[in-house]
This record gives structure tokens, sequence and C-alpha cells, in this order.
């Protein structure tokens, strides 16, 4: 994870205006390829997301999220199978219960809620990954201020 | 003067002793103001035991590797809170109902020595003594009294099971009641949530100055049977350096705060032992309140009800996605 700053700065560090650090997280099955479909259609996106490529939504532990927060990043992103149609059948529904609860608490230790996001993203989605990806950045361009 | 309720206790022990393999309770401590847990084997140990408002420390926490190390039933000496944790455990099978006797004692509040040793501005404390509504402590030029009900635990004051508790073998009652003004539940944590994300922030950044990863957090609490497999200890994957500082106090801090997600009973335990004083248990309490709010759940009142982050329904009826589109 050498994409990051240096040294292990403290949670909600922020980064300059024009270099933001987003980290996401993507499921294989759906938003991955999907992601993947953005790129072979050629549809622009910001370049200021490092995907990581996880098995399922389901395989995501809340400590992926916040190791990405603690090693400097202004956002974290996490996309995975609409409900009901995870590769696995459930892992998104239990991904769905954690994710939910470190965006309600993210808040009580200094970082605002917007810096983290979950979004459900099929695999043909091409365009719908876009359009997460170019808000999302702006979000957090935004809140950067 | 004779005590009832220990007297109570006592001859419930020797009526149970014979059927269990260890008994676990509270006994006199050298140290002022403390209790030291007992483990009984025989009729004999028995009179060492001991129950009064400081009688402070959750026994569940020995229950789990306890029990995997013994072949009969242990017997565990409770307050009405302390047996939510054995709840909990059972509910996530990592106890066996039948390996345990929970005996557990009417409580009328326990309390917290950190307060007592502010209101003595940090003295050494030599000495003090209980009475029913009062308690004397002597530093070593002064004496103070102080009312009982400005010194219990917080937990004490928005509980409502502590003549009541939602499971146990045995109870034994006791005569003096808890007789509290009642706080109303989380309303700390919103007012501290009312100074702002970067006031807030600035405050958890102090306060996990002071962490040096002592672990007694972790090592304390009932819950966390982990211990031996801790993620913040492992070398390989290395996920967290053993660097003291407040963003690692806090990270270490933040793994804790996520396992015990839907789990934690806010025994307090964590916080009590923290000797950097780090307010852990608003953390802890803040995720049991979007847990309720979400779920509509409270660890450890339940004996076979999952947590709710073990499980999941196909529609949340509490949760809206956010869609950024
Ligand atoms: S008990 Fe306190 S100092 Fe020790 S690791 Fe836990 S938070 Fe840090
Ligand atoms: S986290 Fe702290 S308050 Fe919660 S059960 Fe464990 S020791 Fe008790």
């Amino acid at each position: 994870m050498n994409f990051i700053n240096e040294g292990s700065k403290s949670l909600n560090v922020k980064n300059k205006k024009e270099d933001v650090k987003i980290v996401a997280f993507l499921c294989n099955w759906c938003s991955y390829a999907g992601a993947d479909a953005a790129g072979t259609s050629r549809l622009r996106q910001p370049e200021d997301i490092r995907i990581i490529r996880v098995p399922c939504s389901g395989r995501i532990n809340p400590l992926f999220i916040l190791k990405a927060f603690n090693l400097g990043a202004d956002g974290v992103l996490v996309s995975g199978c609409h409900p009901n149609d995870c590769h696995y059948s459930e892992g998104n529904f239990y991904a769905r219960r954690r994710l939910e609860v470190i965006k309600e608490f993210l808040p009580f230790i200094g970082i605002d809620k917007r810096r983290f996001s979950y979004q459900w993203v099929s695999a043909s989605e091409a365009q719908k990954w876009q359009k997460v990806v170019i808000n999302f950045v702006k979000i957090i361009k935004e809140i950067n201020g | 003067m004779v005590n009832i309720l220990e007297n109570k206790l006592k001859e419930k022990i020797s009526s149970l002793i014979e059927e269990l393999e260890i008994i676990i309770g509270y006994s006199e401590s050298k140290a002022p103001l403390k209790i030291n847990p007992v483990f009984i084997k025989t009729k004999e140990e028995i009179d060492r035991l001991i129950f009064n408002n400081l009688c402070v420390n959750n026994l569940a926490t020995y229950s789990y590797y306890l029990s995997a190390d013994t072949k009969g039933k242990i017997g565990i000496i409770l307050k009405p809170c302390d047996v939510k944790s054995i709840i909990q455990l059972i509910s996530e099978e990592l106890l066996i109902k039948n390996k345990i006797k929970t005996i557990v004692i009417g409580c009328n509040g326990i309390i917290d020595y950190k307060k007592i040793n502010k209101a003595v501005n940090y003295q050494k404390i030599i000495s003090a003594k209980l009475d029913e509504n009062n308690i004397t402590v002597n530093t070593i030029d002064k004496s103070f009294n102080f009312k009982l009900k400005d010194f219990f635990a917080q937990k004490c004051y928005v509980c409502n099971i502590y003549d009541n508790p939602p499971y146990y073998d045995e109870f034994i009652e006791n005569d003096l009641k808890l007789n509290l003004e009642k706080k109303k539940e989380y309303e700390d944590i919103e007012e501290f949530e009312k100074s702002g994300l970067e006031k807030i922030y600035k405050f958890w950044e102090e306060e996990f100055n002071n962490c040096i990863r002592c672990y007694a957090c972790r090592n304390i609490c009932p819950l966390e049977v982990c211990r031996d497999k801790c993620i913040a200890q492992l070398d390989e994957p290395h996920w967290q350096s053993h660097k003291i500082n407040s963003s690692e106090g806090k990270f270490f801090q933040l793994i804790r705060i996520f396992h015990l997600a839907g789990r934690c009973t806010e025994c307090g335990e964590c916080e009590r032992v923290c000797p950097a004083n780090i307010e852990l248990l608003k953390l802890m309490k803040k995720v049991n309140q979007i847990i309720l709010k979400l779920f509509d759940y409270r660890p450890g009142l339940i004996l076979d009800m999952k947590p709710p982050l073990l499980t999941f329904k196909n529609v949340e009826q509490n949760i809206k996605d956010e869609e950024l589109i």
C-alpha cells in the first residue's frame, strides 16, 4: 500500500484539494467488473481512486476501512453487488450491516461521514460506476476545501 | 455489625459447593477501596467471600477461559449487570450454559473509585470505610466523608435490572435497593456529539496520546475471547505497528470497538482498568446506541438471540442506501 503518504498520519488527514487520495474496495463479481467495463468503454473518470479488488463486499473487514483512513486516505469507497445479487448469495447482506455501523460511527471520532460511502454497482452498470466516482471525488474535494 | 447479605451468600454457596468445581467470588483486598477476586474450591474458604459496594469487578471475565480449563461446573458470583456478559457469551455459543452456575446478587450500586480518587485530589488513600449511605476515606493528613450516591459508576445511573436480573440460576435478594436519580440513557453521548467534528477529533487525539498499548482494556473484557490471536499483536500479517502514539492507539481501539459492536454490555471494565484513564466507555456506548437504532437490539439480554452483526435481513428497515448518482 505504498501509494499512500509515507508514515502513518492520524486519521482524517487533509491532503491538498488537487491531490486527494481515495481508496475503493470493489467486489470481484459485480463492481470490479463494472469499473472494468467503464474503463473499456472509455468512460472518463477522475484519477484519484485507487481500487483494491476483494472477493466479496462481505470480505471487507472494518479494519480495512479504518486502516485506509489511518494511512491518510481522504475518502473510502466500498462497492459491491446489489442486495439479492451477491455471487455468494448473502455476503453483501452481512456487509451492509457492518458498513452502516461504520458510517454512523465515524463522526464520533471526528471524521466527516461523507468521507465514507458504500454503493451497489453491478457488472453491467459501467455508467453508474462513472457517476459514483465522479460524485464521490467531488464530495471529497469539497470537504477538503 | 452482622452482614445479612454476606451471610445469605455464604449459606447459598455452602449448599452449592459440592456440585461445583470452583466458585469465583469477591474477597477483601489489602488495598483500600479495592476488592480481590477469589477462587474457592473448599468449604473452609467460603468465609473469605464478601459482597459490598466496592465489588466492582465483573467476574464474568473469568468464565470463558476457566470453563475451557475445567471439567466440572463453575459457579460465578455476579451482579445483575454482570450476568449480561454471561448471556452474551452463551448466545454466541462461546459458553456452554450447563457448565456455568450463575449466582446473582441483588445490587444497590457500585462505587467508581476513580471518582473518589479525583475527589481527594489524587492524594494517596490509606484507608476507607463503607456504611449504608456513606463512605469515609482517609488520606495521610485528611479524612473525607462522601455520600455514596454521588460516587456510583456511570452504569448504575441508568440501571433498571439491579433487583431483577435478566438471567440467573440462583438469585440472592438484597434488602438494600439502588436508590438513585435516573439519568437518560446516552444523554452524555448526545451532549458530547454537540461539540462538533473538529473538537471531537482533537479530543480523541489527545486521549489516545496517553494510550500505552498495555492491552488491559482487551484483557479485562469478558467478551474478548480472542486474546491469543489478537490482530494487534500479530506480526504476520502486520496490520498494526507496535509504536506507541495517538494514531496507533486509536486504531487499536477502533478494532476493539468493531469486534464488540452489538456485543458490548457496557459493563465498564475496560474504562475502569485503563491506566491512562481514557474514556473508552464513551466509544462503546456510541456503538451500542447505533446498534440499538439500526437493529433494535441490546446486547446481553436474550439467551438465544444472535448479535445483529452475525446475521442479516433481506430488507433492512432502518438502513437507507445513499446513492451517489
Ligand atoms: S487499557 Fe488504556 S492504555 Fe491500555 S491499551 Fe487499552 S486504551 Fe491503551
Ligand atoms: S468493551 Fe468494556 S464495557 Fe464493553 S463488555 Fe468489554 S469491558 Fe465491558
